[in-house]
């Protein structure tokens, strides 16, 4: 008897799948033969929006393009109009920034585990990685004000000074996590049903990882020194001292070592900005906060999330509102090119395995 | 006399302190059992569901209410809107409320379902979630902390408890309304056809 | 890499446009009869072989569209953003999805922002919008907030804080109105009442 060859679609409201968006199916049996994506679930046209605001008023709304990992994006938006704008930032902001980038790739790290381990129905992993962020949301409201969504790195600085005992308490938070990854290590990395479920899935090779544009760990899984903080530095990056692990299987477990190696270079690196923290003042001193006056140029900059490489592009026309903005997130190649071509000859079960090792992330795809 | 703002603040907040009498025993029996067991559908429409995971697991645990997720329309009771809606999702969400079965309820989380929220002059989204969908219970903020979010639920449960809850039974007798209005956003062809046909032309379910 | 790549472009290509914006990026403005031959030149022999992304930017007012090609080396660390101007009305231009398969969705997003004409791409649907039948939106002349208030309605009540300045104006000068017609009302109240009390005592005197 022979298997039946059905379209389905793994849709929206599924358990199993990264955020909104769907794929379009074709199975025979359970094997899939063609692949389909389907994003726009979540367009809000921020490009649109952004041109009738003034940089004050975008700055607000530029955190929301990335739901889990917000800071890079603020990051992104600070760098650009500050070269569009020709301001330079004070040592300790810079210090400050890389200290939020690094809280906020750890938290989504965390936020990866929850996910990857869900879809394998290691559910207890779920739970106590969602618990361990929130340790850092908790950080984070102290600095920010907000859980979610920080509005804290502003052109020209960050927005407010440090409060008293809050690198004290960083520093408490840094200790329990190195203890605490342990665990994770026992439970989830050397589990053997993670091991049996991901490895030999999802292989990558490394000639068309270059050629094609991918992005952070699927480079590094497959055995490319691929980092933005070390190829191209931005921030102070390049006087704190880390490293750039990678694996060379190219599948889904070697995509989990590498962030699981990673979660351990944030640790690295934040213990070193905590010891470094220069003194002085947080935000340059500009005549009023509200106006900036971008030149008639465009600019190209990029940072390093915890999914990949993630780059804005600014061109400002003379005026106080910033003419164009587009946003090159890490996921527009993956869920399209890599997704498409991993998916065929795969089974059924494995496709909330592979999106979330991609680390897929619909709201930076159609923005 | 209030108007503008503040009458319109008073309309969103569910009444925590109220108390009404039942119709019968039964009723009441059916409502606390009802309110002690709901089943949310796990579908994040938008930037709300960053904070709904938090709400559900350990830390702020929700399971202690009787709240837990649910995988598919047929064995929920609670859609959470969780934010914003774009065309496309609109329609996968009104696929999949009229694909609940009776009794369910409509959770709106976030500003942006209340006004439009931050992304008030976007073409992709809509302003007003109740033109379009009935909703029980609003949960302000951007996004609401889980706190606000168990509120919203105890809130729920309470309305639910003294049978006032009742948005199912609104969309069934306004039908036309709803109609007119989903088919204004979204064209002529809002699926699934099928629903229609139960809720004007068959009498109801 | 750097001056001997710079110094060959300006004379193989004639054009001055190249510039140096970071020590990590660099720019050139080209015509666009020659964009595919500087991108394989660039290519070929100076190792830029990944495409990053392709953007649009309107400039209504000069009556082009600015499209600009993101190119990385192997090793990343040096990008090349080759721009290049299109017209704005029925804009066709050659496809690169066929040398870089990313192109193919990078297009994709702009012919439906924008309605560039790929010619080649085969599969220009539409990625995030449905059922779209009105202009691209990015286009400059299409007014977001004047689409949304013909087509959507928003919630009622919130017409008295439409301009704050001018509302808080009118309802300090109402104040000061009522707070002026308050204090007459007193007056006149206690005159009256000075008038009835001196009329009591004249009562009072007559009657004695």
């Amino acid at each position: 008897m022979e298997n039946k060859h059905i379209t389905i679609f793994h849709g929206p409201q599924h358990p199993g799948i990264t955020g909104n968006m769907s794929v379009e199916l074709d199975l025979i049996g359970e094997t899939i033969q063609k692949a389909t994506t389907h994003v726009g679930y979540l367009h809000r046209g921020f490009e649109k929006l952004i041109e009738r605001r003034t940089v004050i008023q975008a700055f607000t709304i530029v955190c929301r393009i990335c739901v889990p990992e917000p800071d890079p994006n603020e990051a992104n938006f600070a760098m650009a109009v500050e070269e569009l704008a020709g301001l330079e930032v004070t040592p300790r902001a810079q210090y400050i920034r890389v200290m939020v980038l690094e809280l906020s790739r750890l938290a989504a790290q965390f936020l990866w585990m929850a996910g990857q381990s869900g879809s394998i129905g290691l559910y207890a992993v779920g739970q106590w990685a969602i618990a361990d962020r929130d340790l850092i949301l908790d950080l984070f409201e102290e600095l920010t004000g907000a859980r979610v969504y920080h509005m804290y790195i502003y052109p020209g600085g960050v927005r407010r000074d440090l409060p008293e005992g809050f690198l004290e308490r960083v520093s408490t938070l840094l200790v329990y996590m190195k203890k605490r990854l342990k665990d994770y290590d026992d439970i989830f990395i050397n589990n053997a049903s993670f091991k049996n479920r991901a490895i030999g899935v999802g292989v990558i090779s490394k000639e068309e990882a270059i050629a094609n544009g991918y992005v952070g760990q699927v480079l590094r899984g497959c055995g490319i020194k691929a980092d933005v903080r070390k190829d191209a530095p931005y921030l102070v990056y390049d006087e704190l001292e880390f490293e750039v692990p990678t694996q060379t299987a190219g599948d889904v477990y070697a995509r989990a070592l590498v962030r699981r190696d990673e979660m351990d270079q944030s640790i690295h690196i934040l213990e070193q900005v905590v010891a470094q923290m220069p003194d002085g003042e947080v935000m340059i001193k500009m005549p009023t906060h509200r106006k900036f006056k971008l030149a008639k140029d465009d600019t190209w900059v990029k940072v390093e999330s915890a999914r990949g490489e993630f780059a804005y592009y600014m061109a400002g026309d003379g005026s106080e509102k910033i003419r164009r903005m587009q946003v090159r997130g890490p996921s527009l190649v993956h869920a399209y090119t890599l997704l498409e071509d991993l998916l065929v000859g795969a089974e059924l079960s494995d496709v909330a395995l592979i999106m979330n090792s991609l680390g897929i992330c619909p709201p930076e795809i159609e923005r | 006399m209030e108007n503008g703002f503040l009458l319109e603040q008073k309309t969103l907040e569910g009444d925590l302190n109220s108390d009404t009498s039942h119709k019968s025993s039964v009723d009441f029996l059916m409502n606390w059992f009802r309110k002690r067991s709901i089943f949310v559908l796990a579908y994040g429409t938008g930037c709300g569901a960053i904070e709904m995971p938090p709400t559900f697991t350990s830390r702020y645990d929700a399971e202690r209410l009787g709240i837990r997720g649910a995988a598919t329309p047929r064995q929920a009771d609670v859609i959470i809107v969780s934010g914003y809606c774009s065309y496309k999702t609109l329609r996968r969400i009104i696929r999949t409320y009229e694909q609940m079965s009776n009794p369910k309820y409509i959770l709106a989380l976030g500003s942006c379902t209340v006004n439009g929220g931050m992304y008030w002059d976007s073409y992709n989204t809509i302003k007003k979630l109740e033109d379009y969908l009935p909703v029980d219970m609003y949960v302000n903020g951007c996004m609401p902390r889980p706190e606000s979010i168990l509120e919203g639920f105890i809130a729920l449960q309470k309305e639910i408890g003294e049978g006032k809850a009742s948005s199912w039974q609104k969309y069934e007798e306004n039908y036309e309304f709803y109609r007119k209005n989903q088919e204004a956003v979204l064209g002529e062809k809002v699926e699934p056809s099928y629903a229609a046909d139960w809720y004007l032309y068959d009498g109801g379910l | 890499m750097g001056m001997m790549m710079f110094q060959k472009i300006k004379s193989h290509f004639a054009t001055d446009d190249v510039e140096v914006k970071r020590n990590d990026l660099y720019k050139v403005g080209i015509r666009r009869d020659r964009l595919v031959e500087l991108i394989h030149m660039l290519r070929d022999e100076y190792g830029f072989k990944t495409l990053n992304a392709i953007t649009c930017t309107d400039w209504i007012e000069e009556g082009h569209f600015a499209l600009t090609y993101m190119f990385t080396t192997l090793d990343r660390k040096h990008t090349f953003m080759i721009q290049t101007m299109v017209n704005r009305e029925n804009t066709q231009i050659k496809t690169f999805s066929h040398e870089f398969k990313q192109a193919q969705i990078m297009e994709r997003d702009l012919h439906e922002m924008y309605g560039i004409n790929f010619i080649g791409n085969e599969n220009l649907k539409e990625l995030s919008l449905e059922n779209w039948v009105h202009t691209p939106p990015l286009r400059r002349e299409f007014d977001t907030l004047e689409f949304v208030n013909n087509n959507l309605t928003f919630r009622e009540g919130r017409d008295d804080n439409v301009d704050t300045k001018a509302e808080s104006k009118r309802l300090r000068v109402l104040k000061k109105a009522k707070k002026d017609a308050d204090k007459k009302e007193a007056a006149k109240k206690a005159k009256e009442e000075a008038e009835a009390q001196k009329s009591k005592e004249e009562e009072v005197k007559d009657g004695e």
